[in-house]
């Protein structure tokens, strides 16, 4: 099995020798700089030092198990990322909740459906695309934003039975933090608030 | 480690620890107009406990950690939508370790000859951006299939001991606890389920160091830290927007 470690210049694609002429390697060319090496094993494409694609067409779904070995191989005996491509069409449609199954919920890799080459080609360039753009530029990466956190501790006071606007800002005026709040004493509450609300929260 | 060929509900009582007699999902209440099939499928085809409330953040909880959100096909193909769905996955990502989509083929009305879709660049755009963001994404042709979906997502997060495994509807005086920690920002409804199960008081949790929070409301260490953070802050009456609260854009 070689999955080894294979250098992918940036910007590039290195693709199996097996693609060499085909529909989808035509397609890929001018799009992206194709490079074509020998003995990539069980990969057909690799997008980047750590990210590779392994293509299932129709007739590998309707031939059999072999690319389910294939692909247990692979995710054995790699420590890359694999994105796996599948034709999926009219015919291959009865196997996809089957594939889908082992690929992401068995195996955790990624899988996407594609209706054929010239799809998958289209896919694999918006990959490489992707894979180039700077990590801030990803609309679907969640940024740490750390505003004040003053607000939402408000609304948290104001969820105690008993304590609406004015007295949680009075509370935490007084105390400082939910901690310290809840540490209070009755006794320091009713400095505050009146008896019953301090018993209220006191209780809560 | 994922142990294949553990097909049936069955099975699950076997697992050591287990108290609940079946799988639990929560579903957030919009769900029941826009995928009534998928919870009715849920239950009776597949037997599992769909607990209905207020998620607001996902469309479904499905263990202490994977937050799984329903879009259509459609959605992922206008661009008009993508700040819309931006927003709401980097939401779930401050409140979840893991995210899956499940993309849904739209229903087309029987008579109706669908439109010849043409996957466009933009589609598979959004397909790699997902990709790269680490969000997983399954594909359902429709809600039936979605529900299958979700019960194998349970099934794995059970295994690997992250179901959800407390009550899910708590009555009386929790439920007003219930209120107070879905307030607190970044925390799920799991957690704060759990939160109301593991600890007898908010007293008890906000004296709670950070490793007891985590293992208490099952929580990640970095979230259980954030909630740490949050119960210990000293409030700042000067840093209170007016008027409040200023939505950051």
């Amino acid at each position: 099995v070689t999955a080894g470690s294979i250098v992918v210049p940036y910007g590039h694609v290195i693709g199996n020798e097996k693609w060499r002429g085909s529909e989808i390697a035509q397609r890929l060319q001018g799009k992206v700089r194709l490079i074509f090496e020998d003995g990539l094993g069980l990969v057909d494409f690799h997008l980047s030092n750590r990210t590779c694609i392994l293509l299932i067409s129709e007739a590998d779904l309707v031939a059999g198990d072999e690319f389910k070995r294939r692909l247990v191989r692979f995710r054995n005996g790699s420590s890359l990322r694999g994105i796996v491509i599948v034709e999926k069409t009219q015919i291959s449609d009865q196997y996809y909740l089957g594939v889908q199954k082992l690929v992401v919920l068995e195996l955790g890799m990624v899988l996407l459906p594609v209706a054929n080459q010239g799809e998958a080609s289209q896919l694999i360039i918006q990959l490489v695309r992707e894979q180039s753009r700077a990590g801030g530029a990803n609309p679907f990466v969640h940024r740490q934003r750390a505003g004040p956190a003053e607000p939402a501790v408000l609304q948290a006071v104001l969820h105690i039975p008993g304590v609406g606007r004015t007295k949680a800002l009075l509370l935490l005026q007084r105390f400082g933090s939910i901690r310290r709040l809840c540490n209070a004493p009755v006794s320091e509450l009713e400095h505050v608030v009146g008896q019953t609300v301090a018993q209220q929260i006191y209780t809560f | 480690i994922p142990v294949p060929g553990l097909p049936s509900l069955a099975g699950i009582s076997r697992v050591p620890g287990d108290h609940s007699p079946s799988l639990c999902i929560l579903a957030d209440s919009r769900e029941i107009s826009s995928g009534p099939q998928v919870i009715s499928c849920l239950r009776a085809v597949h037997g599992l406990r769909v607990q209905v409330c207020s998620l607001g953040t996902s469309d479904y909880i499905v263990s202490n950690r994977l937050a799984v959100d329903r879009v259509f096909q459609s959605e992922l193909q206008s661009p008009g939508n993508r700040n819309k769905l931006s927003q709401r996955l980097q939401r779930l990502q401050g409140v979840f370790e893991r995210i899956c989509v499940v993309v849904e083929t739209d229903r087309v009305r029987p008579g109706v000859t669908s439109r010849s879709s043409q996957r466009t660049q933009y589609y598979d755009g959004v397909l790699a951006a997902l990709v790269q963001a680490g969000i997983r994404i399954l594909f359902s042709s429709c809600q039936e299939q979605t529900a299958a979906l979700l019960k194998e997502l349970a099934l794995l997060e059970h295994r690997k001991d992250a179901a959800i495994q407390v009550p899910t509807e708590p009555e009386g005086h929790r439920r007003d606890l219930l209120s107070f920690y879905l307030s607190i920002p970044n925390l799920s409804y799991g957690a704060a389920l759990n939160l109301c199960h593991s600890f007898g008081s908010i007293t008890a949790v906000a004296n709670s160091s950070g490793a007891a929070l985590a293992a208490g409301a099952r929580l990640s260490r970095p979230q259980a830290e954030q909630l740490h953070r949050f119960l210990c802050h000293d409030f700042d009456p000067q840093l209170l927007p007016q008027p409040l609260p200023a939505k950051d854009k």
